[in-house]
């Protein structure tokens, strides 16, 4: 089998506002997607094209080869897990997973068997005849999960599957949907605002801005290779620094930044750059102990602020030239950064990422 | 100003309220309670209160009266037909106003909603010229059509709201999991909407079986509800069968209450009719 689905020129606009513009993917067989993106970026109508539920004005779309453009909900075969899971309310549990197998044609005796393979899919099994209501958001959402899957979709999409549930509960079922998505061994995709929700369940991360898809990528060059401004603030937290090039070796460049201080960065071809680096990629030592080993890129500063995350902390440092870095650390006891502490950064070349200055991929990139 | 005048206003202002509240309960309920006790007033004139004894002469004499057996008979038969045709029709119309996508939407809402606004005897007097101009002479059809018309919009109204609190993508999970449109409205809109057309229902019942302004224009010699009957008889002979049969009247309203209220939840009937579970 080739691709699952394919996306040839969609473009879709709501009165004046673009809200797909010219978007072409595929997706494999088997594979799973996150789309990922701020909201109101367009993705939300992807999802819904895919569906079934908005006809493009323009494009093709294709599941498993067939031509489903103009097709109804009813004649695809796709599922879907609703950020809000929209369980009929007045269905049990186990009704609500046989809606699908009783609409698609599954034999009726077939059915029972079926809604209690995908209860212990979810581990449910024994809240068959429960009603919705009586269940907790994290078992709500696997029942939604169970109906989306019974039928066996060639496609699976979830839309925010996590964003109703709280932090904690939200890593547990992460993990879980994963095992499920991999277990039914279908083609799924992710739609969500959460880049850690992209990162974590997509193979493949596409990230869209106002329309358009401005990046895809393994979550991982996505996040350590970002193609623009936007993409490298929208993945993870970033900080800036306005630079420009003042020689160049074999895969290296030198660099001055604004306020003075010079850095070491990977090759590239503009002259004025901005480099961003990942705060978990700056380390940071106090001034009076042996600074940062080996690191290329360093400088003194002064601690401005701490604020604890728990196992982490963020730390904003102001160095000597006035640049104001975050800096992300492991909450050790007993290591006596507080504000006002004299420290020494440092970071290696390879934690830079340079872009050409004033790169701002589409529109609005400011977050 | 300091924390005690402020709370002195409050205190102030909560009182007003109450006591507000207390008068305008005692103005609903008090002609009420007075019709009950004259009901049952062993004296066959109407003297001060309280009566000196307590009788149910009235209510015989009520059960004695024929018009009123026959008043209660077409009053029943019209209501209950009223309200079949009510909710399908009014459930329909409301599914088509929710759904929209038509030109005149608008206008078309405000005709169905329109019997609630237009006084009474334009509507009575209006349909008894139009029904006899189309030769509909018929006592019972002529009032079926006019208690049609005036209980229609309270089925609309309660399922269009009902309608609009329904959560629209349940309808999509629907669609998504293989039903077609059709399927999707009778196992997922319509149970979601039961609740919104049970209390039109209600409404529509309680609303034609009270009806004296337009049934007055439709009624024939021989054909006549039981509020009309009762309004001619006290013009003829004025008599305490009336608060009888007014306590009779009270009696079936609070059961329709009752039912509404173990069914659907008062704080519902008004709101949205929400699905409960």
């Amino acid at each position: 089998m080739s691709n699952a689905v394919e996306f040839h020129g969609i473009r879709r606009r709501f009165g004046a506002v673009a809200a797909v513009d010219d978007v072409s993917f595929s997706i494999a067989a088997g594979e799973t997607v996150a789309l990922l993106g701020p909201s109101g970026c367009g993705k939300t109508t992807i999802l819904r094209i895919i569906a079934g539920f908005e006809r493009p004005d323009h494009g093709m779309v294709s599941i498993g080869g067939r031509d489903v453009t103009a097709l109804k909900p009813y004649e695809r075969n796709v599922g879907l897990l609703f950020q809000h899971y929209a369980l009929f309310p007045h269905m049990t549990v186990a009704e609500n997973i046989a809606y699908g197998l009783r609409h698609r044609g599954t034999d009726k005796r077939e059915i029972p068997d079926r809604v209690e393979e995908m209860l212990a899919l979810v581990r449910l099994q024994g809240f068959g005849s429960r009603r919705p209501q009586q269940l907790s958001g994290g078992q709500q959402q696997r029942v939604a999960l169970a109906r989306a899957l019974a039928t066996r979709p060639g496609l699976v999409l979830l839309d925010e599957p996590l964003s109703a549930l709280d932090a904690k509960l939200r890593q547990d079922l992460r993990a879980e949907l994963k095992q499920v998505l991999a277990a039914v061994n279908s083609t799924a995709m992710v739609v969500t605002h959460d880049q850690e929700e992209a990162m974590s369940l997509g193979e493949r991360v596409f990230l869209m801005q106002s329309g358009r898809i401005v990046q895809t990528g393994s979550p991982s060059e996505v996040y350590g290779c970002p193609g623009s401004r936007f993409a490298a603030d929208f993945m993870g937290r970033a900080n800036w620094i306005e630079a420009r090039v003042t020689r160049r070796e074999t895969g290296l460049a030198q660099a001055v930044s604004r306020s003075g201080l010079s850095l070491t960065v990977p090759h590239c071809d503009a002259e004025a750059i901005d480099i961003c680096v990942r705060p978990e990629n700056i380390v940071l030592s106090a001034a009076d102990t042996s600074g940062p080993d080996g690191m290329v890129n360093s400088a003194s500063g002064r601690i401005l602020n701490v604020a604890l995350l728990g196992a982490t902390r963020q730390i904003l440092v102001e160095t000597s030239g006035g640049d104001q870095l975050l800096v992300m650390q492991a909450n050790r006891v007993g290591d006596g950064l507080d504000p006002g502490k004299a420290v020494t950064i440092g970071f290696p070349v390879d934690a830079c990422i340079t872009l050409p200055a004033g790169n701002q991929a589409a529109a609005s990139t400011s977050l | 100003m300091n924390g005690r005048t402020k709370r002195l206003g409050d205190r102030i202002l909560g009182g007003a309220m109450v006591a507000m509240l207390a008068l305008m309960l005692a103005f609903l309920v008090t002609p009420l309670l007075v019709t009950c006790l004259l009901a049952f007033d062993s004296r066959s004139f109407l003297g001060p209160l309280p009566p000196p004894a307590l009788s149910l002469r009235w209510f015989e004499r009520l059960a004695s009266l024929d018009y009123v057996a026959t008043g209660l008979a077409t009053s029943l038969k019209i209501a209950l037909l009223a309200t079949v045709i009510d909710v399908l029709v009014g459930t329909a119309a409301a599914v088509a106003l929710d759904r929209g996508g038509f030109r005149g939407r608008g206008l078309l809402m405000a005709a169905f909603l329109s019997p609630l606004i237009v006084p009474a005897v334009v509507i009575g007097l209006a349909l008894l010229l139009f029904l006899s101009r189309i030769g509909v002479i018929d006592g019972f059809t002529r009032l079926l059509c006019g208690h049609v018309v005036i209980t229609l919009p309270y089925v609309v109204r309660t399922v269009l709201a009902s309608l609009a609190g329904r959560d629209r993508r349940l309808t999509e999970a629907a669609l998504v999991l293989g039903a077609t449109e059709r399927q999707a409205f009778w196992s997922v809109t319509l149970p979601l909407i039961r609740s919104g057309m049970v209390t039109g229902a209600v409404f529509a019942f309680a609303v034609s079986l009270d009806d004296v302004a337009v049934s007055m224009f439709l009624t024939d010699p021989s054909t006549y509800t039981l509020p009309v009957a009762l309004v001619s008889s006290m013009r003829a002979s004025f008599d305490l069968s009336i608060a009888a049969a007014a306590v009779l009247l009270m009696a079936v309203t609070a059961v329709l209450i009752i039912v509404l209220e173990r069914f659907v939840g008062f704080d519902r009937l008004l709101g949205q009719g929400l699905f409960r579970s």
